[in-house]
């Protein structure tokens, strides 16, 4: 027998030993439900008198035929004593009668529960997996990897990402239970959710005990308590397994696509972890006030989105506030452009005496955030008769990215060749013209690549505004949603429909430049 | 020849005279003014007085609250470059490997740098909320805990999570400038390095490392710069309460200045602040300098 062969045949033995296994846990009881079948309540009465023994025996009755249909039947009583209004003390006796019931995996493909979906997708990619490893080696069993034919090549391909896809769904659907299962549950039986009650509560019952249980679910359920099994966790390894054999068939080993998948799984999650604020951001902004401070919250998505969040904060200024952000970033921008171009040319063109000593009065410069120097620029304003206005922040917002701008403007345009402007030059055209005309058409690129940077950075300031600008129709974006978060209210909806607002635009023109300006950032600049 | 030649000698100043200008007017002029200051009397009212010597260091060093922040500073720096620059490092070199929809998690990951401080710091506040924050709401909707947990039961825990999200906001920025020297690495090194039969770490630490130490220091240095001055995620976290606990220097001499009315200290503050920039600044030239030399 071949090495191939033999490998095929673990492989295949994988993908057995993950079915068994699949199939074992899906027949496992996992989730343990305790179910109020019956209430009967028995007043006036003593526990031993006629009228108890009488009621007593009418429950067991109903126990039975629960039990003569094959269901466990617990009969529980409570007993509470009361004083009538003669003074004599008698009890209420409640009887119930409670059924455990031990659910496995197979009732969830027919239910109508959220979770269901879940599990309905893993099971279809697990059989897909299981099946795609059996039609991809049924002709080509010993054959050698690279001699597959494409369809079987093709055909194996599908297991291991089947199998990886579905692993992760499994950790899903756990979670998506226990959103079902515990926390829906207990929020209603709190009362701390009222909506969609009814619908919740007949998907549950029908779930739990078919079809006919439905129509008084609520009283039915009102005392269900829940328990898991974490034998569920099970399903992990077989999804694994599969993977494995997956990898064993397609490409005769496993480890560089397995190193692979686990790549992509990292990068997934720091993606996630890093679209989850702005997840929050968006969910917040479109939710009423009472809704971003609901502890029992249970959606993925706001109940019902509220466009008029939008409009409202319309009416508290904000367009006042993006407009003075664009004019302080806008201005920025330009003037730092102004400034920083004809010193990026002379630094990237021209030899001169002290050519370093600016250099390094630049980065000098770049090395002091204003915030630090906080103090001495509220005084110079205020000196300037510039404070609270639009003009000064556009002023020191130019001054603090003037580096930033020289250094990527000086990058780009030590990256281009000299030669046009020099054969300008020598066809008549000033220094002037050879800048204007030759130079800035070639290193658009890199001039945009600057003129975002600096606008993004002088959008997102925030520091100097808070402190220079007092009168609010002059606030920037970035102070102006503040006004939503005083001390002791804070209107959270408000505040992240504004900053959605304020995110939104530069989110956008960053993606555009990000790679342009990385590689101008690091290298640009000191490959010189 | 590399450059262009200019009419006159005085001509390069010309081009440079705008800039400079702007910078001497916006950011060396008021250095200068602080450094004055430091050395003044002011009065609460900001009216600046005669000149007291060294009485404003003093003052600021026997603040009640100068030693807890200057500890914090030093661990807020130290935490959120250190771990933001190991993490940006591992992301990078993930980033770098070759794999379906690698641009949509490059524009992904950008996000937190293109975000405004404020907005980061306004979004973790509300998340980590106790009574109705969305962290805990997920967590116990999806039952992996029972009970609400207050993530703010202390100010320790509260600077932990204004050191955590200056890390998630500074990530980026070390991740971009690692991957950008990690694409300029030339693959054949890589697979001389194999056929040499060196593994993964071999691999790391003799090409990988050495070649994007460039790229790494300059963020590395940035960042120290950056997260020094980071003002907006402490001060709409915690404004510094209790008493400066959470403060850094930035907020601390912020909150001296604008709501204590103690400008001498805070501008003591500021210079000290300042000559601590310097230092690391004269490190960065340094080593930018020296890469000019080689270049």
């Amino acid at each position: 027998m071949t090495e191939t062969a033999r490998q095929n045949r673990i492989a295949m033995i994988l993908v057995l030993l993950a079915t068994v296994l699949f199939l074992a846990v899906c027949t496992m009881p996992l989730y343990y439900f305790n179910v109020t079948v019956h209430t009967q309540k028995s007043p006036n009465t003593f526990v031993g008198d006629e009228k108890y023994t009488e009621t007593r025996a009418e429950v067991e009755q109903i126990a039975e035929g629960f039990r003569a249909e094959g269901m466990e039947a617990e009969i529980r009583e409570e007993v509470t004593e009361r004083t009538n209004s003669k003074g004599e003390t008698t009890s209420l006796v409640t009887f119930t009668v409670e059924q455990t019931l031990a659910k496995n995996l197979w009732s969830f493909p027919g239910s109508s529960l959220s979770s269901a979906h879940i599990f309905r997708l893993l099971l279809v990619l697990v059989i897909i997996g299981g099946f795609a490893a059996m039609l991809g080696t049924r002709k080509s069993f010993g054959a050698a990897v690279r001699d597959l034919p494409k369809r079987d090549r093709r055909l194996r391909s599908i297991t291991p990402y089947a199998a990886f896809v579905a692993a992760i769904l499994v950790v899903v659907f756990v979670l998506a239970n226990n959103v079902v299962f515990s926390r829906t549950l207990s929020l209603y039986q709190g009362g701390h959710l009222t909506e969609g009650k009814e619908e919740y509560y007949a998907a549950l019952a029908r779930f739990l005990m078919g079809s006919s249980a439905a129509e008084n679910a609520e009283s039915l359920l009102q005392h269900l308590s829940f328990e898991k099994s974490n034998m569920i966790w099970l399903l992990v390894p077989a999804c694994v397994i599969l993977l494995i054999a997956g990898l064993m068939l397609r490409y005769g080993q496993i480890k560089n696509t397995l190193l692979k998948m686990l790549l992509i799984l990292f990068v997934v999650g720091v993606c996630l972890i890093t679209l989850y604020p702005y997840y929050v951001m968006l969910i917040t902004a479109f939710r009423s006030n009472q809704e971003t401070t609901d502890m029992y919250f249970l959606h993925l998505l706001p109940t019902e989105w509220k466009w008029e969040n939008l409009t409202d904060i319309v009416r508290k200024g904000v367009p006042r506030y993006l407009l003075n952000s664009v004019m302080v970033a806008g201005g920025a921008t330009l003037i730092a452009m102004l400034c920083g171009i004809p010193a990026a040319y002379a630094m990237a063109r021209m030899d001169f005496k002290g050519k370093k000593a600016f250099l390094g009065f630049v980065i000098m410069s770049q090395m002091f955030s204003p915030v630090v120097l906080l103090i001495g620029i509220a005084q110079l304003m205020s000196t300037l008769h510039l404070n609270d206005s639009v003009w000064g922040l556009m002023l020191i917002n130019a001054a603090f990215n003037q580096a930033f701008a020289i250094w990527l403007l000086r990058g780009t345009f030590v990256a281009i060749s000299p030669e046009m402007e020099q054969a300008a030059l020598i066809d008549g055209c000033g220094t002037v013209g050879a800048l204007t005309k030759v130079l800035l058409p070639v290193s658009a690129p890199g001039i945009v690549t600057a003129l975002i940077f600096v606008f993004i950075n002088s959008w997102n300031e925030y520091t100097i505004s808070t402190v220079l600008i007092s009168t609010a129709s002059n606030r920037p974006i970035t102070v102006g949603i503040t006004q939503f978060s005083s001390f002791n209210m804070i209107e959270w909806q408000y505040l992240f429909a504004a900053s959605l607002l304020a995110t939104v635009p530069v989110v956008i023109l960053f993606m555009a430049i990000e790679k342009h300006l990385t590689a101008g950032l690091t290298s640009g600049g000191v490959k010189g | 020849m590399k450059g262009i030649r200019t009419r006159h000698k005085w001509e390069p100043y010309v081009w440079l005279l705008p800039s400079i200008l702007l910078i001497a007017i916006f950011v060396i002029f008021p250095i200068l003014m602080v450094f004055r200051l430091s050395f003044s009397e002011i009065s609460k009212s900001g009216v600046v007085g005669d000149f007291i010597g060294f009485q404003n260091y003093i003052d600021a060093v026997n603040l009640p609250a100068f030693k807890t922040v200057m500890l914090n500073t030093f661990w807020w720096v130290i935490s959120v470059v250190g771990i933001s620059t190991l993490l940006g490092f591992i992301i990078a070199m993930a980033l770098n490997q070759k794999f379906h929809g690698r641009k949509i998690a490059r524009s992904i990951l950008v996000l937190p740098w293109a975000t405004s401080l404020v907005i980061q710091a306004s979004v973790w506040n509300y998340i980590i909320k106790y009574e109705y924050g969305n962290l805990n709401n997920v967590l116990l909707n999806t039952g992996v805990i029972d009970q609400a947990v207050n993530f703010r039961s202390s100010f320790r825990i509260e600077f932990l999570w204004e050191c955590t999200v200056g890390i998630f906001v500074t990530i980026p920025f070390v991740t971009f400038c690692v991957l950008a020297g990690l694409q300029s690495i030339d693959n054949e090194l890589y697979e001389a390095a194999i056929v040499d039969g060196a593994g993964f770490w071999q691999k790391l630490r003799m090409i990988t490392i050495p070649l994007v130490k460039p790229a790494l220091t300059v963020s590395t240095v940035l960042n120290i710069i950056y997260v020094f001055n980071s003002f907006p995620i402490i001060y709409t976290m915690t404004k510094g309460a209790p008493a400066n606990q959470t403060d850094t220097m930035i907020t601390y001499l912020y909150m001296l200045s604008f709501y204590d009315r103690k400008k001498g200290p805070a501008t003591a503050l500021s210079v000290i602040g300042f000559l601590i920039l310097c230092l690391c600044a004269g490190l960065y030239m340094r080593f930018v300098m020296r890469g000019e030399e080689e270049a």
